[in-house]
């Protein structure tokens, strides 16, 4: 791969919000193919790191490289067509239409069924095909006809996933898919993004160590902004300073 | 496969109007016929203001100035290019209602909600003024008469002097448009509005220029406001200033909201209720703006779907529970 299998490349993001500085020179690389978990405590920055790499907000400094291309400062529309997705902590989806919709506007969108003032979104065999796979893959098929708002919890989480998955991305980044989940939903759901990332790219916030420590290939760890260590799982378990600023003495 | 269409009880209702629509000139006095024209050429243009208003969630008030200046242009196009035939004035009236679209909507759009809104008054107030002052086009307040030409098209030769025949081709080309929209309703570009206006940053995030889509939208709006503007001048065979005034942007917000932004046929009934009200108000008193804005007020406080809303609600209540549950198609915006 290009850039020597880097994916993506961060190199010293910076980030304020009038004067609040939130990423403080924040760098870490991620290979192609890699499993890459982003920790750190509540506040360290990480949702925000994420705003900043899928274009909803523009740094206050620094450069982002994705497949080896400067893509600082790009809207997300233009990041989404470059194949990067992103899932949100908060279900953010379209309430009120049916699942089944939801899901079908990623993937048209990907068909290049976007403004065309002609054609009917619901006849396009090929994009009711991709969206009926995608359904059944994260277990949204039997309510594929459902509006999302009478959906479950966890139903509403996979259908996070799954709209992340519908524009075909290579670089997927899961902001704490499994935030308010039992650990039966979470292990359920672990087990549903090892099968659906699995080929691609995957960055991933999470706060169950016990999926971090067996999910990801590689961690870095988030502190007031900056990256304070960033390596293999068993190096970072071990990282005196990891744990005394995150994992504790446990 | 899967079916991904409109429900088709939506549809029947529709057909329905057609055929009657139709029928309309066999059992109906002229001054009626007449009165019907009226009511297909605000019909296109409420209809329009739905696209923005229900479907995009685009609070305008200045849908006026694309109207106005769709009956400008058909009125000053047939007064000085001799020999224009009706569907070229028609044509130029749109293009210029599209071009009026382009540039205002790139300017308006930078800004959202209620600042959007009243910039689209202020604009409005722009475009009337220019109608206004620019009297050696436009007339100014004195308006300008058009002269209605005939139609001579593909051997087919039709007096449109002629009230039923105009209303034939009114009903005939602006109903072909008005079920064209609904078509687009149903397209990529017409659910496109639909999401983001349900939930923009998403829609971003899966791909869609919003930018784009909301200008696409406000461009098409104003031309079908434009086009309408234009049978509106052919309609009356005048054109004054009250065509590009903020009385026509409030005329098509009291359609639209009496008639109901939650369905798509819900502007076209507003229309008609409101050109019929109109029509025996102004019989009775000149003071029919004031009953006409006690309607508006009763309206929005005590039947906020609108007419069509009120007869949704009125057949659920009727079929009882059933169907609840089901998916309803999201359709314009139910307050």
């Amino acid at each position: 791969m290009k850039d020597n299998g880097r994916i993506l490349e961060v190199r010293d993001l910076y980030k304020d919000f009038s004067g609040l500085e939130v990423l403080a020179g924040v760098s870490f690389q991620v290979a192609q193919g890699e499993r890459h978990a982003v920790i750190g405590p509540n506040g360290a920055g990480k949702t925000t790191l994420f705003n900043v790499i899928t274009g909803k907000y523009k740094p206050s400094g620094g450069s982002i490289l994705f497949q080896g291309r400067d893509i600082t400062g790009r809207p997300p529309h233009q990041l989404c067509r470059m194949k990067i997705s992103r899932s949100f902590q908060i279900t953010n989806a379209f309430q009120e239409l049916t699942v089944f919709e939801n899901v079908r506007s990623g993937v048209r969108c990907l068909h290049g069924l976007r403004y065309h003032f002609f054609r009917r979104v619901d006849r396009d065999v090929a994009v009711n095909r991709r969206t009926e796979e995608l359904l059944h893959l994260v277990g949204l098929g039997s309510v594929a006809d459902a509006p999302v708002s009478t959906l479950s919890y966890g139903q509403q989480r996979a259908l996070e996933i799954a709209l992340t998955l519908s524009t075909d991305p290579e670089l997927i980044l899961l902001d704490e898919p499994t935030a308010g989940m039992t650990r039966e939903e979470t292990a359920e759901a672990i087990q549903l993004i090892d099968r659906v990332t699995r080929g691609k790219t995957l960055i991933i916030i999470e706060h169950d160590m016990d999926v971090v420590f067996s999910l990801a290939d590689r961690i870095s760890v988030l502190h007031y902004g900056r990256i304070l260590a960033s390596d293999r799982p068993h190096v970072i378990r071990d990282d005196q300073r990891v744990k005394d600023a995150y994992l504790g003495e446990g | 496969m899967r079916r991904r269409s409109g429900n088709p009880g939506s549809v029947f209702p529709g057909i329905a109007l057609v055929g009657g629509l139709l029928a309309a000139p066999l059992f109906l006095p002229l001054y009626h016929v007449n009165l019907l024209t009226e009511v297909i050429v605000f019909a296109l243009y409420a209809v329009s203001y739905n696209l923005l208003l229900g479907y995009a969630g685009l609070l305008s008030f200045g849908h006026a100035m694309f109207f106005g200046t769709g009956a400008y242009v058909t009125a000053v196009a047939l007064a000085h290019l001799p020999g224009l035939s009706v569907g070229s004035a028609i044509l130029l009236s749109v293009a210029a209602a599209t071009l009026a679209g382009v540039v205002t909507g790139a300017l308006l759009l930078r800004h959202k909600g209620s600042y959007f809104a009243l910039l689209t008054l202020a604009f409005n107030a722009l475009f009337y003024a220019v109608a206004t002052k620019w009297h050696s086009v436009t007339g100014g307040d004195d308006g300008l008469s058009v002269n209605r030409p005939n139609l001579d098209f593909l051997g087919v030769h039709l007096d449109l002097s002629d009230i039923t025949t105009f209303y034939y081709f009114a009903l005939i080309t602006v109903g072909a448009l008005i079920g064209y929209c609904w078509h687009f309703t149903h397209t990529a570009m017409g659910r496109t509005v639909l999401l983001v206006r349900e939930n923009e940053e998403r829609m971003k995030f899966l791909g869609y220029d919003t930018n784009i889509s909301r200008l696409l939208l406000f461009t098409f709006t104003g031309a079908l406001a434009g086009c309408a503007g234009s049978y509106y001048a052919l309609f009356f065979e005048f054109t004054s200033i009250s065509a590009i005034s903020i009385e026509m942007t409030t005329t098509v917000l009291l359609m639209t909201f009496i008639g109901g932004t939650g369905s798509f046929l819900g502007p076209v009934l507003g229309a008609l209720v409101y050109t019929l009200l109109h029509d025996k108000l102004s019989d009775i008193t000149d003071r029919w703006p004031l009953i006409m804005g006690l309607i508006f007020i009763v309206m929005v406080l005590y039947v906020p779907g609108g007419l069509s809303g009120l007869i949704v609600s009125i057949r659920e209540r009727l079929a009882g529970t059933a169907g609840k549950n089901a998916a309803q198609p999201l359709e314009g915006r139910k307050p």
